[in-house]
């Protein structure tokens, strides 16, 4: 029988097998209970420091027999914490998809997500011994880091994936000559985390961005926090319109199922997009986006 | 020779292929790469065959085998195995088995002579492991994982196990194994030994992500260069020096 995680108030029984005990038990419960929130300010201790937010789900005591069923109480602490070059085998996790099934340096790429401190938040529980990681999200300047191998490759697959012909000149301006002024956002978390902590999260990318402006060492680097624009690379499904019929509603926001909720609103604020498909799923279809910066001009 | 390797992005060289003396199995993948680095290093020696398992790629894991035999897990379809019969030479039985675990690869650790399995195994399989592979079987946990064939690794010359594994363990086990063990990593910290790499008697691949220190280790450990004690210390240096560059 597998230990029983001491933290946790109560003793669990046995878990299917997932990655870590909390991913279990959050995996349980989202797919049955209600959630009730509460949030609770963020204490930001200093800049580029952590913060927490509790959260607590609470749910309907289950029907059916008492001591091997699960109630429904899970405490989770999550955490929001500088990535750190041990993060490095979680993130990986999480960024296996980023460019679709082409091979790449992402070991690279993870080293310079990992490598810039100041801006970027890994979400992992407090005081999780497993050290997984839930979530990851940072921007990466596009011209400071312009001779890394993964960024080249990054750009290259962008480049040719693009079959738009209106679109691949303003991607290649962006991705060149503009590359000083333009963040790659990047942002990955499991498919159960808890959707209450995006907001923080994304409030905390762009807090940091705006302090790195002030806070960074050289000029040079300040200067490159300063994003005129964003560029977002995600995935999300569209509906093969199977039957061509006008409807009278052409929003084409319903033909596209977004996995991640930001998605949504990303693409609906973006400047311009392109979609291209995936050589992994049939369904899926990738999105770039630029979006003008929300926190960079100054 | 040690080679690092990747499957499709991922560093989990042990999961996409099987290596032992007499054969190579490798994964249908997406790309040409992962094979023809088998093919170009092997393919003189021994054949390297493209399979699936039980219609997944994930053939390292599901499978447990040596240079006398193969043991497939109880799913693996009919064409699977005659396709594995067909290609692998006429002295290697492959034995499909009825066995309640059938992650074999994660439940079986073998070499041509010891296995060490999982201690749930059944009675019946294991007679068959003993018989097909012609190995002495023993159940026996690795840093009190009991998943055997995923903590470690072994060839006929020398071992690598889970890092966390104790002294007193790591003894235990060298006597068991009649080989040099060495805790450690691959692929840049992780402890799943089997995962990440693959191995015989004269060669390993391991993933990408293997540090020179971690490969240097392997190459020491399962002796694949010609092992003169001043020629390990020489060639450690290099790496060492390596990392720092």
């Amino acid at each position: 029988m597998p230990q029983e995680p001491a933290r946790h108030h109560r003793l669990l029984p046995v878990r299917p097998l997932t990655f870590s005990p909390f991913a279990r038990s959050v995996a349980r419960v989202a797919t049955a209970y209600l959630v009730k929130h509460y949030m609770h300010n963020a204490v930001q201790q200093s800049a580029g420091d952590e913060f927490k937010e509790k959260l607590k789900i609470i749910g309907r005591r289950s029907e059916s027999s008492e001591d091997e069923e699960f109630d429904g109480v899970v405490q989770a602490d999550f955490a929001f914490f500088d990535p750190k070059p041990d993060d490095f085998h979680g993130v990986k996790t999480l960024l296996q998809s980023y460019l679709d099934n082409k091979q790449w340096d992402l070991s690279g790429f993870v080293d310079l997500i990992l490598g810039q401190t100041t801006v970027g938040t890994v979400v992992k529980l407090e005081d999780d011994e497993d050290n997984g990681v839930f979530s990851i999200i940072t921007a990466l300047n596009l011209g400071r880091y312009k001779d890394h191998k993964c960024i080249t490759e990054l750009k290259e697959f962008l480049l040719n994936i693009c079959h738009e012909k209106d679109k691949i000149g303003n991607l290649r301006s962006l991705l060149g000559v503009e590359a000083q002024k333009v963040g790659l956002l990047v942002s990955q978390c499991v498919v159960n985390l808890p959707p209450e902590l995006l907001p923080p999260l994304y409030d905390a990318l762009f807090d940091e961005i705006s302090w790195a402006t002030e806070d960074e060492p050289t000029e040079e680097l300040r200067n490159s926090f300063r994003f005129q624009f964003y560029v977002v690379v995600s995935k999300f499904y569209k509906h093969k319109n199977a039957n061509q019929k006008r409807s009278s509603s052409t929003d084409k926001d319903e033909a596209f199922v977004y996995i991640k909720p930001e998605d949504e609103i990303l693409h609906k604020l973006s400047m311009w997009s392109f979609l291209f498909p995936l050589q992994t799923q049939q369904v899926a279809t990738h999105e770039m986006q630029p979006d003008n910066g929300g926190v960079a001009g100054r | 020779m040690a080679t690092r390797l990747q499957f499709e992005n991922s560093c989990d060289v042990g999961v996409f292929s099987k290596l032992t003396n007499a054969y190579c199995l490798a994964a249908i993948g997406g790309s040409e790469n992962f094979y023809s680095t088998f093919e170009s290093e092997l393919a003189d020696v021994i054949p390297v065959v493209k399979t699936s398992i039980a219609g997944t790629r994930i053939i390292g894991r599901l499978c447990a085998g040596n240079k006398n035999g193969l043991l497939v897990p109880h799913n693996t379809t009919d064409q699977e195995l005659q396709h594995l019969r067909n290609s692998l030479p006429d002295q290697v039985v492959v034995r499909r088995i009825e066995e309640k675990l059938s992650a074999l690869g994660n439940c079986i650790a073998c070499n041509d002579h010891v296995a060490l399995t999982h201690t749930d195994l059944d009675k019946e399989t294991e007679e068959i492991i003993a018989d097909v592979l012609g190995v002495e079987v023993f159940r026996q946990t690795i840093a009190g994982n009991i998943l055997v064939g995923s903590y470690c690794a072994f060839s006929n010359r020398g071992g690598l196990v889970h890092p966390h594994t104790s002294i007193e363990d790591l003894d235990e086990l060298s006597t068991l194994l009649q080989v040099p063990l060495v805790a450690g990593t691959i692929n840049r910290g992780s402890e799943v030994i089997a995962a990440g790499m693959t191995v015989n008697d004269w060669t390993a691949f391991c993933g990408s992500d293997t540090t020179a220190t971690e490969l240097s280790v392997i190459e020491s450990v399962f002796k694949l260069r010609e092992a003169q004690p001043s020629a390990i210390v020489d060639e450690m240096r290099k790496s060492l020096i390596d990392t720092c560059v």
